[in-house]
């Protein structure tokens, strides 16, 4: 840059690189969209690249997000003392029932011999990048492949459901959120055991879409996933209706998406069910393999 | 190497684009800050910032940020284009001169990129987002280009 050039000779590089250079980004989002595996090394790189500048350009962010939350829960600390005396009177009685059910549990368990469920392993990571555009809903976490982490896996908070791993560097990962676009989780109502998919739309509350056409959402209506698809373990909590109009059924997740600050990548034993991206010939055939829970499934 | 300043300042507007900020409890939506720093620097120093900067930078963005690659980029390397037929009626305007004309640039961005997220998802998408998202850059625009224009004086003089 430094390298001193004639203004006439910069003048005709400049008319020549512009326009060459937009050919060659259209040229990209082409082959970008035709064939994933060919992007998909490179964004891997990248990741892998920018990780180390994320994690520390995001410590200020967070200790300034840290700072906000503080301050805003100093002010409501009242308020908070009285609703959570409230809360912890009511989960007392959950808890004693709990107890009676889970002794119950382990009786009946032991009585019919049912096979016990595989075990998981979770790693806890912190969110280093968000996509911070109004197209697509991710997040980018510091742990990647050398911890373990692998397409697939369920990206969790304590309060649910966050979304699954979509890619993995070495040591960053992506998380693709439930509201995004391509988002598509097979969930069941709590109560009435409907079948659905949850479908992100890129709002803050994605869709319910009924598998069978009678079904009808009533909000207030507690949603788990389903494990259909075998992207997702079953029971994971997932949102609640929070209401209903002539689209359809809109769902408030329960983890506060934009403000995850950590979350758990864990791992289900269910990794391999998710296809990988695929090539452009390999396509029709994949997809048709890969059910609901697969890779973005937008025509 | 304080000729590496445009360069440095829009990689930082890159990266600021995909922290996750989230004081306001619910702001998911960042500011476009690179398309800022593009407006900013092919007004006053075009030189100090090439097209294959913006490119890269773009490119960057995109696959970090998760996006269909490229589209960052072609969106900055258009900006300068028409920046660079109109940049001779911006230098040494008046501020809210040159602040329509970046709501005018933000506006345009903001619906070429809803039309070519939208050619790429097969799908009409929600507008909503993005209309808020570039009314938010259009907000932040003053700001951006104080700090700029500051650190320009600064290191870079009059230019």
């Amino acid at each position: 840059m430094l390298i001193r050039i004639s203004p006439a000779r910069r003048a005709a590089i400049e008319r020549l690189s512009l326009p060459l250079l937009v050919v060659i980004s259209m040229l990209l989002i082409i082959v970008g969209k035709a064939d994933q595996i060919a992007v998909q090394s490179l964004r891997y790189s990248v990741m892998d690249a920018a990780a180390p500048a994320l994690d520390m350009l995001s410590r200020p962010a967070a200790a300034l997000n840290a700072t906000a939350d503080r301050v805003r829960r100093f002010v409501a600390v009242y308020r908070d003392n009285a609703r959570l005396a409230e809360e912890n009177e009511r989960l007392l009685g959950w808890q004693q029932l709990a107890l009676r059910l889970s002794a119950e549990n382990a009786e009946l368990r032991e009585l019919s011999k049912l096979v016990s469920e595989p075990t998981t392993s979770f790693v806890t990571t912190r969110v280093i990048a968000d996509s911070g555009g109004a197209y697509a809903r991710s997040l980018m976490v510091n742990a990647g492949r050398d911890s373990g982490v692998t397409r697939g896996q369920a990206a969790i908070t304590g309060e649910g459901l966050v979304g699954r791993v979509s890619d993995v560097g070495s040591r960053a990962a992506r998380i693709l959120l439930i509201t995004d676009l391509n988002s598509r989780v097979p969930v069941i109502v709590e109560t009435t055991r409907q079948r659905a998919i949850l479908t992100g739309d890129n709002t803050a509350r994605p869709i319910l879409r009924y598998a069978d056409a009678g079904a009808v959402a009533h909000i207030g209506d507690r949603l788990v996933t389903s494990g259909q698809g075998g992207v997702f373990p079953p029971g994971l909590p997932v949102g609640v209706v929070a209401s209903v109009d002539s689209e359809g059924a809109r769902v408030e997740p329960y983890a506060a998406l934009s403000r995850v600050d950590y979350l758990r990548i864990v791992d289900y034993g269910l990794a391999d069910a998710l296809p990988g991206p695929v090539s452009i010939a390999a396509r029709g055939i994949k997809r048709a393999e890969a059910g609901t829970g697969g890779p973005p499934l937008r025509r | 190497m304080v000729n590496l300043l445009p360069v440095a300042t829009t990689v930082l507007a890159a990266l600021l684009s995909i922290e996750p900020f989230h004081i306001g409890g619910s702001a998911v939506l960042t500011p476009a800050f690179t398309l800022m720093a593009t407006y900013h620097w092919t007004i006053y120093r075009p030189d100090l910032l090439p097209a294959l900067i913006l490119f890269l930078v773009g490119m960057v963005q995109d696959l970090l940020s998760g996006g269909p690659p490229g589209v960052t980029a072609v969106t900055l390397l258009l900006a300068r284009a028409i920046i660079l037929i109109h940049r001779r009626h911006f230098v040494d305007r008046q501020f809210p001169f040159v602040w329509a004309g970046f709501t005018v640039l933000a506006g345009g961005a903001t619906f070429f990129l809803w039309a070519l997220h939208s050619l790429l998802a097969a799908d009409f998408l929600d507008l909503r987002g993005p209309v808020f998202r570039g009314v938010l850059t259009i907000a932040v625009f003053p700001i951006a280009t104080f700090l700029l224009g500051r650190s320009q004086r600064a290191l870079l003089g009059a230019g």
